[in-house]
């Protein structure tokens, strides 16, 4: 279970690390709203130069950003297929009855995996180097707004990260639950679909009690701490953008224009 | 002295006919380190959430501090009373050790400026200020229940209470977390009420007075050696003796008093050569 590197954090203190987590969201979400106009070799290139530029600063090894990619593979390949087989236009380089492969969809399925890999990484990047409070907190301060709309942030904002939390808890769980029940003869890898969906059903009854359990035993312990409601608290971890933070925004805007100038060419 | 905790003539009942308090009363004098001890069932945990006001009584009174527990004054005598719990994985609301500490104090709307210190002083009366970015899962058990302590120290309470704090640690952790709680009391002395909830008696015998409820009465109170001098009446509602107590009584000549490991230690070690 240790394989999952999607909104897995490792700790370090790398440039990126440091960043205000807000920073890192917000520019994560410009990058990939900005790729999506991506439709040139050149425009692709700076993308991926970019993105290779805060993967070097993250200090992390880059086979950690290769398991990154790799559960998604098949919807990559999945994908590709689709833009190779059914994308019109010319020249026709093969065909076979209603099945064909032209330049235009050979191209645009080389586009597409590059896409699909730059918005993969930026976005493992971002958890990678944030921990998930952080994440929840960052959330809270820029959905802050919504207060006004009678939304409770700072009550999903607190939900949010007692949920990630106890994410690890509740995989060690599992993990014993499955280990205890394997230990007397279930079996979770065999028989067909539908055998296995049944398999299933005598792990999550214990793991929902335990949950629930864990969630009562969790109530008590924040009432006895003092906790009446999620607004009128004060907070531990006060958010504040730095030098690093204004010159990361500065990069962005740099490569937006490097981007959009390049885009104008067709290059 | 004002007591710290009063509860007078105390009924509760889970379901309706089977009372388990049915007319409890009990004083806990401040600055004093009770063992409530009793087997599983006994309602010890209960007592313990009813004086905390997560449960309700059905009658009688329970005062804490002088002031006395209603819908007006639960959340001040909450306030006053820090309190450990078993499991300690499910009492761990932050992220990390030093988001968990700071907790309770975001919850009283300390000033942030002011929770770094807070927390660091709290971590380092339990040992623990060396973990301060530590993940609970990169914890052990006995690590975790130090920092549910060190987040209820922060809000400084007058009265602390520990239910089975140590049930589910291994035997390391839970001497850790006792010998902490030494600690606690020689650092606070008469401004810091304790009550351990317990089956273990070696635990209970680190308090000052010892508490047996069994079915919801008091049975025995009075002082480690006093309660644990009647082991027949211990054994009777399925307590065990503290392991030096059950030594000495398969000793002969044996000592006349209760004593602990050390005292033992030193009474047989004349015997030795």
């Amino acid at each position: 279970m240790n394989s999952i590197v999607i909104g897995r954090y490792i700790p370090g203190n790398s440039w990126i690390h440091r960043l205000d987590p807000r920073t890192k969201i917000i520019l994560t979400f410009v990058y990939i709203m900005i790729l999506l106009f991506a439709n040139s070799w050149g425009t692709y290139l700076v993308a991926t130069i970019f993105l290779a530029g805060v993967i070097y600063l993250t200090k992390q090894p880059l086979n950690l950003y290769w398991q990154g990619i790799k559960p998604i593979l098949w919807l990559i390949l999945f994908t590709v297929i689709l833009q190779i087989f059914f994308t019109d236009g010319q020249p026709v380089l093969w065909q076979w009855r209603f099945i064909k492969v032209t330049l235009p969809g050979l191209i645009n399925a080389i586009y597409v995996v590059i896409r699909f890999v730059l918005i993969i990484l930026m976005s493992t990047i971002m958890t990678l180097t944030t921990p998930p409070t952080s994440i929840a907190s960052a959330l809270e301060s820029l959905l802050g707004p919504l207060k006004k709309l009678k939304v409770p942030v700072a009550e999903l904002a607190l939900m949010l990260s007692i949920a990630l939390r106890f994410v690890p808890l509740l995989m060690d769980e599992t993990q014993k639950i499955m280990n205890a029940q394997k230990s007397r003869g279930m079996s979770f890898s065999t028989g067909g679909p539908i055998k296995r969906a049944k398999a299933v059903v005598p792990l999550l009854v214990p793991l929902f009690v335990g949950a629930l359990q864990r969630a009562l035993d969790l109530a008590n312990a924040m009432e006895v701490r003092g906790f009446k409601d999620a607004d009128h608290r004060t907070r531990y971890r006060i958010l504040a953008y730095h030098r690093a933070d204004y010159i990361s925004g500065l990069m962005m805007v740099l490569f937006i224009i490097v981007f959009s100038l390049i885009n104008l060419k067709g290059w | 002295m004002e007591k710290a905790i009063t509860i007078k003539n105390l009924k509760y009942q889970y379901d309706q006919n089977q009372p388990l308090f049915d007319g409890l009363n009990l004083n806990i004098e401040q600055g004093q380190w009770v063992a409530l001890v009793g087997h599983n069932g006994s309602g010890k945990s209960t007592l313990a959430k009813l004086i905390l006001g997560l449960l309700v009584a059905d009658e009688g009174e329970i005062a804490v501090l002088g002031q006395t527990l209603s819908e007006d004054s639960v959340d001040e005598i909450r306030g006053q009373i820090g309190m450990v719990f078993q499991n300690p994985d499910n009492q761990f609301v932050g992220a990390t050790v030093a988001d968990d500490v700071a907790f309770g104090l975001e919850n009283l709307e300390v000033p942030s400026e002011a929770m770094s210190a807070k927390i660091q002083a709290a971590l380092e009366v339990v040992g623990m200020e060396e973990f301060t970015d530590r993940e609970p899962h990169h914890l052990s058990g006995g690590q975790k229940q130090r920092v549910a302590l060190a987040s209820v120290l922060a809000l400084e309470p007058k009265i602390i209470i520990l239910d089975e704090a140590t049930a589910m640690l291994d035997p390391d952790g839970r001497q850790m977390v006792q010998a902490t709680l030494k600690k606690l009391k020689q650092l606070y002395g008469s401004e810091l009420t304790l009550i351990t909830i317990t089956h273990d008696m070696d635990e209970a015998s680190l308090a000052d007075r010892v508490v047996v409820v069994n079915d919801g009465q008091l049975v025995m109170d009075g002082q480690p050696n006093q309660v644990f001098a009647q082991g027949a009446t211990l054994a009777k509602i399925g307590l065990e003796l503290p392991f030096s107590m059950q030594l000495i009584q398969r000793l002969d000549p044996r000592p006349q008093n209760y004593m602990n490991q050390q005292e033992l230690l030193a009474w047989l070690s004349p015997l030795n050569k």
